[in-house]
């Protein structure tokens, strides 16, 4: 079968769904989603031969014979048992607020709620009738230009709203946990969140993906944040390490007046993770914190793409990502920092740091900054290496083999990313994982 | 007595070049050696030889440290053997506190030495009343290993990461270098507490102001690859008064 007629699969297989989906379809929802399918079929199942797909191969998988789990709700008694990587990292929070989606079904556990939280089922009618929901779903996220997004929007019949009150200060984190369990034939999800932080709210959040079958999962996840003035959202995405996996997330973020959107993209292995994540900054002395974290090996893949579009002045932006190859794995990191002409004084700051534990692993790095604002402070540093062999002999010269040494180097050098953790528990899980996999554990009790 | 080590015609070169031109060397225990001499006299490649850096490639002779052939051993076996090398530049190590490091190198020896891993309680209080040797204060502990460590703060960390390994035979390489008075009075005196009958050290300088405070048994002068000169302490006071000058003309009509 040539790539060509794999695409066309594809292709027609989408369309079934969203043309029944376009039926139905009426409002802002059945207008997004039409959308979401023209863009979709005009765009294609991306190539390597796309510039933003150059190292993400899709075909090795897109061309299965995919069963589709639309989202939608289910009761908590429904509830079934969490696999055992999504319960270390619930236990990992402590007390939180649960949002599970199980094979596309939304389970929300409304007793763990606190006041000001609304967790609600994304519906037409709800569309229809709130004016800030209808206008921010499908205002972020790249609808025209990320195939993947435009999938998720032709196949948006539910969804997710997580909407934070007016100056509510959100103690618990919540946890969105996206689990897929159908071992039997390839799966596809296509979970979509839509979070609004109001005036004032602040609010961790903390997705997860696993998947516990054997066969494939393409997980094409889409979450748009609204972070209203002075409101703080603090977004974790921890990446599944399952060899089923093959996420493709896109996360967009529009934050606002003195507020802030911090992010940090944890990869502590994966076999497919690409990760979109698209920040405008689009009223001034609005914030962003970029962080990423990859810790591959074997055949792992983790790509990030991020893009911090600086529109207005006095904005401010640092991104800070440090990845760590072994094996044959692959490592991309694409950063592009927009600075438009009327946002001056912006500053801006993007680096990117690898270590090469491997010569079989591989990363490709590209950071790329428009600028056309001239009072600006913007930076971008790209560093690849091995581990300093100075520091190696530091070690040993004090009685520590070299394998301990370049393990504690390792870790170390991915500690400066973990240490911008906020959340306790998540941090030394995060650290945990990070030491069983460098093989420090036992050196750092 | 067995010396402690005994350092038989070492040759050793880096890129083909030699630098080390038969060093011979005997120290026993309970003795401090002064190693001086001119820059570029190999005073530092025969502290890296000895503490196994990769670099250097030795081409004849021999070091046996307590009847063990040294050059057969990785670095961190000459280490937990007992062998300790103060870096004339020690490493800033971001993102490792001086704490795991220090623990981790010494239980590392422990294990070498058949020893049970301290407890961390136990391990504090060494490590406690072991920086006071060197007035450093415990905070470093949680501090990255000699990241932004000022040049005084980092020989100290040396010392006292040289009173936890509690090594048989120390190598001080110009841990004098970059040193006000103050901090040499400390480093000096933290060395000196560390003096045993059963241990020695080889104090490797470029001046004469350090052993004021460290006071040599013996000097000896290294010039272009060889000792060409030893004596006892009086050596290096005449060397602060003549230079070195008049030795590479001894040197040169010996050779």
């Amino acid at each position: 079968m040539s790539q060509h007629s794999l695409v066309e699969l594809a292709q027609s297989r989408v369309a079934v769904h969203a043309e029944a989906a376009v039926e139905a379809a009426d409002g802002r929802l059945g207008y997004l989603r039409r959308e979401g399918l023209r863009e979709f079929v005009r765009m294609g199942i991306p190539t390597t031969r796309h510039e933003e797909w150059k190292y993400t191969n899709v075909f090795p998988f897109i061309g299965q014979d995919f069963t589709y789990r639309p989202t939608h709700w289910g009761s908590v008694s429904a509830q079934n048992t969490m696999p055992a990587s999504a319960k270390e990292i619930a236990s990992a929070l402590g007390q939180h607020v649960s949002v599970r989606i199980v094979d596309g079904c939304v389970i929300v556990d409304d007793s763990t709620l606190p006041s000001g939280v609304e967790i609600i089922e994304l519906t037409p009618e709800l569309v229809e009738n709130d004016a800030a929901i209808a206008g921010a779903l499908g205002s972020g996220a790249p609808m025209n230009t990320h195939p993947f997004v435009a999938l998720n929007t032709a196949l948006l019949e539910s969804g997710v709203v997580l909407r934070i009150g007016k100056d509510v200060r959100v103690e618990p984190p919540i946890h969105v946990s996206i689990e897929t369990s159908d071992s039997t034939s390839p799966t596809l999800i296509t979970p979509r969140l839509l979070v609004i932080a109001e005036q004032g709210a602040e609010v961790d959040i903390v997705q997860s993906h696993h998947v516990f079958g054997e066969a494939t999962v393409l997980d094409a996840t889409v979450v748009e944040f609204v972070v209203s003035a002075m409101a703080h959202i603090r977004y974790f995405k921890i990446a599944d390490d399952a060899d089923a996996a093959r996420s493709i997330s896109s996360v967009s973020a529009d934050v606002h007046r003195d507020a802030t959107f911090t992010s940090h993209a944890l990869s502590i292995g994966g076999r497919f993770v690409r990760n979109d994540l698209a920040l405008r900054l689009c009223e001034p002395s609005s914030q962003g914190f970029l962080f990423g974290v990859s810790l591959l090996a074997d055949h792992e893949y983790t790509d990030n793409h991020t893009v911090v579009d600086h529109m207005v002045p006095h904005c401010h932006s640092e991104e800070l990502y440090k990845g760590i190859y072994d094996g044959s794995s692959t490592g991309v990191f694409n950063g592009k920092i927009y600075v438009r002409p009327q946002a001056q004084k912006t500053t801006a700051y993007q680096s990117n740091h690898t270590l090469l534990l491997s010569s079989k692993a591989q990363v490709q790095a590209k950071p790329q900054l428009e600028i056309w604002a001239d009072d600006v402070k913007c930076s971008h540093g790209a560093t690849m290496g091995q581990v300093d062999e100075e520091a190696i002999f530091y070690f040993r010269s004090r009685g520590i083999d070299k394998d301990t040494a370049k393990a504690l180097l390792t870790y170390a050098f991915i500690t400066e990313v973990v240490e911008k953790i906020s959340l306790d528990g998540l941090r030394e899980l995060l650290t945990r994982r990070i030491a069983r996999k460098l093989s420090t554990d036992t050196l750092l009790s | 007595m067995t010396p402690l080590l005994q350092i038989s015609n070492l040759h050793a070169s880096i890129d083909d070049r030699e630098i080390l031109k038969g060093i011979n060397l005997t120290v026993n225990a309970g003795e401090i050696h002064a190693i001086m001499g001119p820059n570029g006299s190999g005073k530092s490649t025969l502290a890296s030889v000895l503490a196994g850096r990769e670099d250097y490639t030795v081409t004849a002779g021999s070091v046996v440290f307590q009847g063990k052939e040294l050059l057969d051993l990785v670095p961190e076996e000459r280490s937990r053997e007992g062998l300790f090398l103060a870096f004339q530049y020690p490493v800033e190590i971001p993102g490792v506190s001086t704490a795991n490091f220090v623990k981790t190198a010494v239980n590392e020896v422990r294990k070498h030495r058949g020893q049970e891993p301290l407890d961390p309680a136990a391990f504090l209080a060494l490590m406690r009343e072991r920086m006071a040797l060197v007035e450093m204060d415990p905070s470093f502990l949680q501090r990255s290993l000699n990241e932004g460590f000022s040049g005084g703060e980092k020989k100290r960390n040396e010392v006292f990461q040289m009173a936890m390994l509690d090594p048989v035979l120390s190598v001080l390489d110009e841990t004098d270098s970059g040193l006000d008075i103050d901090a040499l009075r400390i480093v000096a005196s933290g060395v000196n507490a560390l003096r045993r009958s059963d241990n020695a050290t080889i104090v490797i300088t470029h001046y004469q102001r350090l052993l004021d405070h460290i006071v040599p048994d013996f000097v000896h002068v290294l010039w272009n690859g060889r000792i060409v000169k030893s004596g006892d302490k009086s050596l290096a006071l005449e060397l602060e008064q003549r230079g070195y000058d008049w030795l590479k003309q001894e040197a040169a009509v010996e050779a």
